[in-house]
C-alpha cells in the first residue's frame, strides 16, 4: 500500500509544483500554445523557398532583388561581398572587430589570450595547420593559413550569417567559401554537389536566423549536435516542448532576439558567460553595457510572482538555467559525450578506414578519431559558477595523472558572484606531449604529408602541428583523459516541464554533493533529526501512558 | 471462538495488504540497463530476432514520448519493442476461453530513462499473469524468452536500431499482422 501512495505522492507532487512554477515563470507571457500570435513566418521556419521570400517581402524594407549591384553572375564569394559593401559601407569594418573574424579573444579578467585559433580542445583539438578544415566556420574566405589578409573587407562573408535560401554551404576543406563548382561531397562517396547560385543567395538576402546561426553553432565540434548539446539542428524549426521561445508555431524568437547586436558585435560569450546577473530587465535603448542575452534582461530579477513568489528565493543561488532546462540534448538528436582518440589508427584487413555505427546511427568507432559514446535527454551536471573561465593553454604545464580540466568552472557558494548551473561535461582522452606536459596542436586534415586523417600517423602530424604553431616538442605523444565543461543554456523548456521540486529536495537529488547549499528534504543536521525523533518518541510515550492512567483509573472508579 | 474468527480477519486483512502493496513488482519488473534507450532496445530487437526458433518476430518499434512531445510537452526517451510469437499465440487465439487475451498482444517490452538519467527495462510477468489466466504453460515459455531478450552480449557491438512499423490500422485483412 505505501509503495502505491508514495507513487502517488510523488506524482501529485510533481503535479502541483510544477504547476505552480508554471503559474509564472520566465515564459509567463507566453501565449497558450492554442493563442499563438499572428506573425509572419521568418525564413527558418520556412519550409518552401517561395514562403521564405514572400515572409522577407514582407518584413524588409528592401528587396535585394531589384538592385542592379546583384544582379550579377558572380564568380565568388568576394565578389559578391565587393557588391555588398558598395551600399553597407562599414559593415566589413564591423565585422573586422569582432570574435567571429579573429577567432582571437582575450580574457580581460583573467589574461588568457583565448579565441578559436588559440586553444585546445577535446574535440578536433585545435585550428592552426587545420585553417582549410576548420575554416569553414569562418565568417570570412580563403583562412587556409596564417598569411590570411585580415584586413581585406572583400574577405568578409556576408552570404554565411544573411542567407535565406538554405542553399549556400561552406564545406570543410574549402578555406571558408562554398562550392563554385560541381564537386564530390563527402569525398569519395559518389555524391556530388552543385555549385552554389552565389546570385540566387546575393538577391535575398535577410535578417539572421536560426538556420543560419545553426550553419555553424549546431554544428561546433565536428557535426551536428556533438559539442555543445543544447544546441543542435532540431532548434532549426523546434516544437514548444523543445524550447520554448524558439518554437516555431510560437514565439519563435531568432537566436539575434537574445543574442542582439550592435555594429555586428552579438552579445553573449562563450569565453566570458555571465553567470549571475541581477541588473534587472533591460529597458530598449539603455546605453548600460551588459550582456543582453541572459534571462534576467528580459525576466528582471523577480520573474516569479503569486503564490509560487517562493521561487524567487531561489534565484540567488541557482542560475534560471538550473530549473528551466531539465535536461539537454531533448530533441530528435544525440549529443556525443565522450571522445577517446587513443584509439585511432585501427583499420580493416585491407587496410583502409574502418567506421563502426551504433544503434542511432551514429559512427561509434572511427579510424580516423577513435572511439566515441552518444546520448539523448541527457541529465545536466551542475557546478557553481561565477563566470570566470580558465582555460588550459597550449603552454600550461599539468599533472598527467590527474583528469586534465580544458576549461575550469570558477564560483563557490561564498564568493556572491556564483549559481548554480547547469553543464554538459564533455569527456575525452587525447594527445599531449609526454614530456612537458603540455596539450599539442596536431595536424589533422590540411597537410597532405603529415594530416592524421589521411595517414593515421599520430607521432608525423603532431609533430607538423606543433611546428606550424611553433611551439616545441618532445617528440613524445602520450595520452590524458580530459574534460571540457559547456553551460546549457538553450532548450528552455515549457513552463509545466520545468525541474520538479522533489527532484532536488530529496536525498540524492539532483543538487547532490553541490557545496554550500541547504536543501530542504536533502539535507539533514544529525542532532536536529536526533533531537525531532526524541521529542516524537517522547509524545508517544506520553499518549500512552496517558491513556493507561485514564483506563486504569477508569476501571477503578467503576 | 471469537477469537479464532477475529485472528482469521486479522490474517486476511494482513494478506490482503501485503499482497495489494506488491502487486505492482509482482505483475511487472523494472531491471537498469547499461546502455543508453536506443542501443538497448536495438540489443532486445537482436535478441528477439534470436529466437525466432521460436516463432518471434519483431511487430513494431513505438516512441510514445514523441507523441507526448509533439502536444508541447517533455517526457525522458520511452521506447516499446513490441514482438510477437505465433507459437505462444496461436494456442491463446485459438480458444473461445482465452481469446480475450489477445488484448495483451503484441508481447511489449519498454525501454525508458529515468531522472537519475540510467536506463531502464519494464517487462510483464509473463509467467504470473499466464497462471493468473489460466495459461500459465504457454506464459511459463514466454517466460522464459524474455529472459533472454533482456541478457546482453557486451561483447558483441552495438546493432543498429530496426524501425519497424507496427501493424497498421484499418479492418480485417488490412490490419499489420503483428499478432
Amino acid at each position: 500500500m505505501f509503495k502505491f501512495n508514495s507513487k502517488g505522492l510523488s506524482l501529485a507532487m510533481t503535479f502541483v509544483m510544477s504547476l505552480g512554477m508554471s503559474w509564472s515563470v520566465m515564459a509567463s507571457d507566453a501565449p497558450a500554445p492554442d493563442k499563438v500570435p499572428e506573425k509572419v513566418v521568418t525564413a527558418a521556419a520556412a519550409d518552401v523557398f517561395g514562403v521564405a521570400v514572400e515572409a522577407k517581402a514582407k518584413k524588409s524594407t528592401a528587396d535585394h532583388s531589384k538592385f542592379k549591384e546583384l544582379d550579377v553572375n558572380f564568380k565568388d564569394g568576394p565578389a559578391v561581398t565587393k557588391a555588398c559593401i558598395s551600399c553597407h559601407t562599414e559593415a566589413s569594418k564591423q565585422i573586422h572587430k569582432t570574435t567571429h573574424w579573429s577567432w582571437d579573444y582575450i580574457n580581460a579578467d583573467t589574461k588568457q589570450h583565448l579565441g578559436k585559433k588559440n586553444v585546445i580542445n577535446n574535440y578536433c583539438t585545435s585550428v592552426p595547420s587545420n585553417y582549410k578544415f576548420c575554416t569553414a566556420c569562418h565568417v570570412g574566405y580563403g583562412w587556409e593559413d596564417e598569411n590570411f589578409d585580415f584586413k581585406s573587407e572583400e574577405n568578409v562573408d556576408c552570404l554565411v550569417c544573411h542567407d535565406t535560401t538554405a542553399s549556400y554551404k561552406k564545406l570543410p576543406g574549402l578555406a571558408g567559401h562554398p562550392n563554385y563548382k560541381t564537386i564530390e561531397w563527402p569525398p569519395h562517396s559518389g555524391k556530388f554537389k552543385a555549385p552554389v547560385d552565389l546570385k540566387k543567395v546575393a538577391q535575398n538576402v535577410g535578417k539572421t536566423s536560426r538556420a543560419t546561426c545553426g550553419a555553424c553553432h549546431f554544428r561546433g565540434g565536428g557535426g551536428d549536435a556533438v559539442k555543445h548539446g543544447d544546441l543542435d539542428s532540431s532548434l532549426t524549426n523546434p516544437d514548444r516542448y523543445l524550447d520554448v521561445h524558439m518554437d516555431a508555431k510560437g514565439l519563435d524568437f531568432s537566436c539575434a532576439k537574445c543574442h542582439t547586436s550592435d555594429s555586428h558585435e552579438v552579445a553573449g560569450s562563450r569565453y566570458a558567460p555571465t553567470a549571475k546577473d541581477d541588473k534587472g530587465t533591460q529597458i530598449r535603448g539603455s546605453l548600460e553595457e551588459r550582456n543582453a542575452a541572459t534571462c534576467v534582461a528580459c525576466h528582471g530579477n523577480v520573474p516569479h510572482s503569486g503564490e509560487f513568489a517562493k521561487m524567487n528565493e531561489h534565484t540567488d543561488k541557482l542560475a534560471c538555467q538550473t530549473c528551466h532546462i531539465p535536461a539537454y540534448a531533448r530533441g530528435d538528436l544525440v549529443t556525443k559525450m565522450t571522445w577517446d582518440w587513443s584509439t585511432l589508427g585501427d583499420l580493416d584487413e585491407n587496410g583502409h578506414r574502418k567506421q563502426i555505427y551504433g544503434s542511432e546511427g551514429k559512427a561509434l568507432y572511427d579510424s580516423k578519431k577513435g572511439h566515441f559514446t552518444y546520448e539523448r535527454y541527457v541529465i545536466p551536471e551542475y557546478q557553481w559558477f561565477n563566470g570566470e573561465v580558465e582555460f588550459t593553454l597550449a603552454d600550461t604545464v599539468f599533472d598527467p595523472n590527474q583528469v586534465l580540466k580544458i576549461n575550469s568552472f570558477k564560483g563557490s557558494a561564498n564568493d556572491g558572484k556564483s549559481r548554480v548551473w547547469p553543464t554538459k561535461v564533455f569527456r575525452g582522452k587525447q594527445m599531449y606531449d609526454k614530456v612537458k606536459n603540455t596539450l599539442v596542436v596536431t595536424s589533422l586534415s590540411d597537410d597532405p604529408e603529415t594530416a592524421l586523417w589521411k595517414n593515421y600517423d599520430i607521432n608525423k602530424a603532431v609533430e607538423y602541428g606543433m611546428k606550424y604553431a611553433g611551439k616545441e616538442f618532445s617528440g613524445e605523444v602520450g595520452w590524458i583523459s580530459t574534460e571540457m565543461s559547456w553551460p546549457i543554456t538553450h532548450m528552455v523548456a515549457p513552463k509545466e516541464d520545468v525541474v520538479a521540486c522533489h527532484q532536488c529536495h530529496r536525498e540524492n537529488g539532483r543538487l547532490a554533493g553541490i557545496e554550500g547549499l541547504y536543501i530542504p528534504g536533502a539535507n539533514n543536521t544529525p542532532w536536529i533529526d536526533k533531537i525531532g525523533f526524541a521529542i516524537a518518541f517522547l509524545t508517544l510515550i506520553g499518549v500512552l501512558l496517558h491513556g493507561l492512567i485514564r483506563f486504569v483509573m477508569h476501571k477503578r472508579g467503576g | 471462538m471469537m477469537k479464532a474468527v477475529v485472528g482469521f480477519i486479522i490474517g486476511i486483512v494482513f494478506v490482503g495488504v501485503v499482497g495489494w502493496n506488491m502487486a505492482d513488482t509482482m505483475m511487472l519488473r523494472e531491471v537498469e540497463s547499461p546502455y543508453g534507450v536506443e542501443e538497448t532496445a536495438a540489443r532486445i530487437q537482436r535478441n528477439i530476432q534470436g529466437l525466432s526458433a521460436n516463432g518471434w518476430t519483431l511487430s513494431g518499434l513505438r516512441n510514445p514520448s514523441k507523441a507526448v512531445a509533439k502536444s508541447g510537452t517533455n517526457v525522458p526517451p520511452v521506447l516499446l519493442v513490441e514482438a510477437c510469437s505465433t507459437k505462444y499465440s496461436g494456442p491463446i487465439l485459438k480458444d473461445d476461453a482465452t481469446r480475450i487475451l489477445s488484448i495483451l498482444m503484441p508481447c511489449t517490452i519498454t525501454v525508458y530513462k529515468k531522472d537519475d538519467g540510467k536506463t531502464y527495462i519494464g517487462l510483464m510477468n509473463a509467467g504470473l499473469m499466464g497462471k493468473m489466466f489460466g495459461v500459465g504453460d504457454i506464459m511459463a515459455g514466454v517466460a522464459k524468452d524474455q529472459e533472454i531478450f533482456v541478457t546482453f552480449d557486451p561483447k558483441k557491438p552495438a546493432p543498429p536500431l530496426i524501425r519497424v512499423q507496427p501493424g497498421g490500422g484499418g479492418a480485417g485483412g488490412k490490419a499489420g499482422d503483428g499478432c
